[in-house]
């Protein structure tokens, strides 16, 4: 994950066009022109995270090839290898890199590796309610509070507001933990990277889709989660995240997450099974050029993510030799 | 109610013992106490019916009424422009009432620390990467309703609210004079005509080209399966493709240059609105789906732009990942896989039932299969919809797109969830319903009206089809009506074997065989569980899930209502014939 990301670190030091609020889409990236004689039917199975994002494009790539037929189905990024394998999906979109396990899986049936498209970029965001006056948490922290297992290093377990330093009515209320339920990627990449694959409490509600994860965190004052942050509403803040204790905190926002600073930013993919060596067929292909071109980056930010940088968008296209 | 028992027994005990006695068998024997009880959980369960129904109706039924809109100018100079969406009472933190005037802190003081904050809806989220915003009250330096800001429904990115800065037509600039002048209303709705043309240009003719381009194609794979890459019929399909497609791309470059031309005009007609800080927008006019002036409307406006909202809501496709637009294929799907598992299930429902009444020897075996049967209600859905998954659609389905639709592989036809499949899990998942149902209302029709049919000479089907089973045709409804209910409201299974989260393209269209049951649908359970749960924007979504879930609940019961009448229908045609 972190040898990937440096090619974003580098990627984004030549597009920097981020603002503080409404974010631009890399004016490098092309723009999409449609070609004749696309027609048929695409089936995407996968990440939940990437469910509305998946939408916006098929609307938008429905606009383009009106009698093309786009069939979303997103219930975590764990549906997408089996789909992929069995052959019910032609896209199987993922918030969290395959596994190697599932990979091989897949070469076992074909012969060759999945192709990865890195198609957005995601900051993983701690929430809390918007009343909750905490300024900011090490992933050491973060660690103690999700996992019982504490592999980053806590020294003790913590169950209350008050062991993160809070005052007041909030000292002696006890932590009310919200995550994601374990088919989805997001777990699987929280766990990874903030928890050094320590195991969950059992005490953490497990929430069906990323948005019920912010609406319980609205309604619970005492609560914490993790989902992305374009999932944030007015009822949530983020916190600000340090990698280690005592390390500079940083905002979860996209200027932090090109730089490399906040600490758990992650690509979102699509997979595809495209042979080696042969350019996949027009429908998949002209579908990959749409999300990876302007407009379809717009739709990134539509949906509250982030946009590729070009360059990486073109390293992308290429592997499937696409222009 | 032992409490109320007790003081009916009070002024018994106080006189004599031995009345007091029989007075208390008195009161069981007449049953007071079951009597309430029955009566208490009747009242419950009617109580949390009608407040679950309050709850849903009134969020849904007030979700298109249109608001007012409110700039909020804050002590710090912060200009808010939005609709208000709620209110709640709040702790302000000791650091934020250290900074409030002295007159503020006394009053939040006087209301034992707890201050007002409204969450504005601001629209604009390409302008602020926002949708809402908290003010509190405490924060307000004064309120206003301009009457000139308008409130925009767009094609994307959500509303905006703001002011109309200027219109275009064909690249002129015109003023804004207000939006109900005639240019302002001539050109959206030519925007809207064009919009319809340009739509109906693409599904229509370029979507025949597409489709016919791909069943030539198909063709050709189909000989190349079939007759091998180097036979002369597969040389021979080859340029019967080039030839064909050369007829299909003269087709296509006409419609598109035709949706081209279109697009341009489209391009010239633009409309710019500003945000209340004064930052620019510029749509094409064909994007502006409705504005009003949310300020400065009369109540006949007010009830047109609700009945507009209701209007789109039912017939249009949804926009924006499905939080906004309208539901239109989601109506249709529920109704199309409804409708079609009644088909299957009550013919399977009707026929088990009369052989298990009617002609099977009464045994063991029967009594054990009819167990069986009542079992199967008791499976939880989401068994059926795994057991849909692995056996129709991937061994059923699997096995149809191996012999008919080899051509198209890998991509699946029927190897996957689709409307038919769906429509058969529920079959599975409702049947027991109906064969129960039936096997009641069989064995409820009078034995001497089947003596007197066959002592007139009937044979045991004639008994059976013209005296049996009509008077028996109300229970039987009842039965399917109970399936038709239970299956129009089920969601956990199809999300295994059909349906998806976007699927505008209705099971029926324009193209050979007309009927596509292979085609994956949208739900409306499912929509609510998604709109509710997935949806980027969880506070926008959330009335939308009322609206959606007002109009499930009202489907099934048009659904329900219509059976009830048919059913009342055929009792009264067999009321008189009785003995």
């Amino acid at each position: 994950m972190l040898k990937n990301f440096a090619s974003l670190v580098v990627a984004a030091g030549a597009f920097a066009a981020v603002s503080a609020h409404a974010l631009e889409v890399d004016p490098k990236l092309k723009d999409y022109k449609k070609s004749a004689g696309v027609e048929g039917a695409l089936k995407s199975v996968g990440s939940d995270t990437l469910n509305n994002l998946m939408t916006l494009w098929a609307e938008g790539f429905g606009k383009e090839y009106p009698s093309v037929r786009i069939e979303i189905e997103g219930k975590g990024s764990g549906t997408a290898p089996p789909a992929m394998i069995g052959g019910t999906a032609q896209f199987g979109p993922m918030s969290r890199p395959m596994k190697s396990g599932e990979v091989d899986d897949f070469e076992k049936k074909y012969g060759y590796k999945p192709t990865a498209l890195r198609v957005a970029v995601d900051s993983l965001a701690v929430f809390v309610n918007k009343d909750n006056p905490i300024k900011c948490l090490s992933l050491t922290q973060v660690d103690a509070i999700f996992s019982r297992a504490r592999k980053k290093g806590g020294k003790e377990d913590i169950k209350t507001w008050g062991q993160l330093g809070l005052t007041g009515e909030w000292a002696s209320k006890p932590i009310s933990l919200y995550g994601r339920n374990s088919a989805s990627g997001t777990y699987g990449y929280f766990k990874e990277v903030a928890m050094g694959d320590g195991d969950y409490k059992d005490s953490v509600k497990e929430q069906p889709g990323s948005s019920a994860v912010v609406q319980g965190i609205a309604s619970d004052k005492f609560a914490i989660g993790y989902s992305g942050e374009g999932y944030k509403t007015a009822d949530v803040r983020t916190v600000p995240l340090s990698a280690k204790d005592g390390a500079t905190c940083y905002e979860a926002n996209a200027e932090n997450a090109y730089a490399g600073d906040y600490p758990i930013t992650r690509f979102l993919y699509i997979y595809m099974n495209a042979k080696p060596g042969a350019k996949p067929e027009p429908l998949r292909a002209e579908f990959v050029k749409y999300v990876l071109s302007k407009q379809g980056q717009m739709g990134v930010i539509k949906d509250g993510f982030y946009p590729i940088p070009s360059a990486i968008a073109v390293q992308d296209l290429k592997v499937l030799g696409l222009e | 109610m032992s409490a109320m028992a007790d003081t009916i027994h009070m002024p018994a005990e106080t006189s004599a013992m031995s009345t007091a006695t029989v007075r208390r068998t008195d009161m069981r024997s007449r049953g007071e106490p079951a009597l309430w009880s029955l009566g208490g959980a009747l009242a419950i369960g009617i109580i949390m019916i009608l407040g679950f129904l309050a709850l849903v109706f009134s969020n849904g039924v007030a979700t298109f009424i249109p608001k007012p809109i409110i700039v909020v100018t804050g002590i710090d100079g912060t200009v808010t422009a939005g609709e208000p969406f709620r209110s709640e009472l709040f702790k302000p933190t000791a650091e934020e009432l250290a900074a409030l005037s002295p007159e503020w802190q006394a009053r939040i003081k006087d209301a034992n620390g707890y201050a007002n904050r409204t969450l504005y809806r601001l629209g604009n989220f390409d302008i602020y990467g926002e949708d809402f915003r908290w003010v509190p009250d405490f924060a307000v330096a004064k309120f206003e309703q301009p009457k000139n800001l308008i409130f925009v429904e767009r094609a994307e990115w959500g509303p905006f609210v703001g002011t109309v800065k200027s219109f275009t037509i064909d690249g002129a600039e015109q003023a804004f004079t207000g939006l109900g002048a005639t240019a302002f209303e001539k050109a959206h709705a030519d925007a809207r005509d064009r919009a319809a043309a340009i739509r109906k240009l693409e599904r229509g003719q370029i979507g025949a080209v597409n489709h016919e381009l791909e069943q030539e194609r198909l063709k050709v794979r189909k000989v190349e399966i079939s007759a091998g890459k180097t036979s002369a019929a597969y040389k021979a399909a080859q340029d019967n493709l080039a030839e064909v497609s050369v007829d299909l791309q003269r087709r296509y470059d006409a419609a598109t240059a035709d949706v081209t031309k279109l697009r341009e005009v489209d391009a010239r007609n633009t409309l710019t609105l500003a945000e209340i800080g004064g930052r620019e927008k510029t749509i094409p006019f064909s994007a502006l789906v409705r504005a009003y002036a949310a300020n400065d409307l009369s109540l006949a406006q007010k009830v047109g732009v609700y009945f507009s909202r209701w209007a789109e809501f039912l017939s249009d496709e949804p926009r924006e990942a499905n939080t906004e637009g309208g539901v239109f294929p989601a109506i249709f799907g529920t109704a199309a896989m409804t409708l079609l598992m009644v088909l299957v299930v009550a013919p399977f429902g009707i026929l088990t039932a009369l052989y298990l009444r009617e002609y099977a020897k009464q045994g063991r075996l029967v009594a054990f299969v009819r167990i069986s049967v009542n079992n199967l209600a008791g499976v939880p859905s989401i068994v059926y919809g795994v057991f849909g998954l692995g056996f129709f659609a991937y061994v059923l389905g699997g096995s149809i797109d191996a012999l008919f639709y080899p051509e198209r592989l890998p991509n699946p036809t029927f190897g996957t969830g689709g409307l038919l499949w769906s429509a058969l899990t529920l079959s599975l998942l409702t049947v027991p319903v109906v064969i129960v149902a039936t096997e009641e209302a069989l064995a409820a029709v009078p034995r001497s009206m089947r003596e007197g049919s066959l002592a007139c000479g009937a044979s045991k089907w004639q008994t059976i089809r013209y005296i049996v089973l009509p008077r028996a045709m109300p229970g039987v409804m009842t039965g399917i009506i109970l399936a038709m209910a239970r299956g129009a409201g089920e969601v956990a299974p199809l999300m295994l074997v059909g349906v998806v989260k976007l699927a505008p393209e209705l099971p029926i269209d324009g193209f050979f065989p007309y009927v596509h049951l292979e085609r994956s649908f949208m739900h409306l359970g499912f929509h609510i569980f998604d709109v509710g749960f997935q949806s980027r924007n969880a506070e926008a979504g959330k009335p939308m899930v009322f609206v959606t879930t007002v109009l499930l609940i009202a489907l099934v019961t048009l659904v329900n209502a219509t059976a009830i009448i048919v059913r009342s229908r055929l009792k009264k045609r067999f009321a008189g014939s009785q003995f």
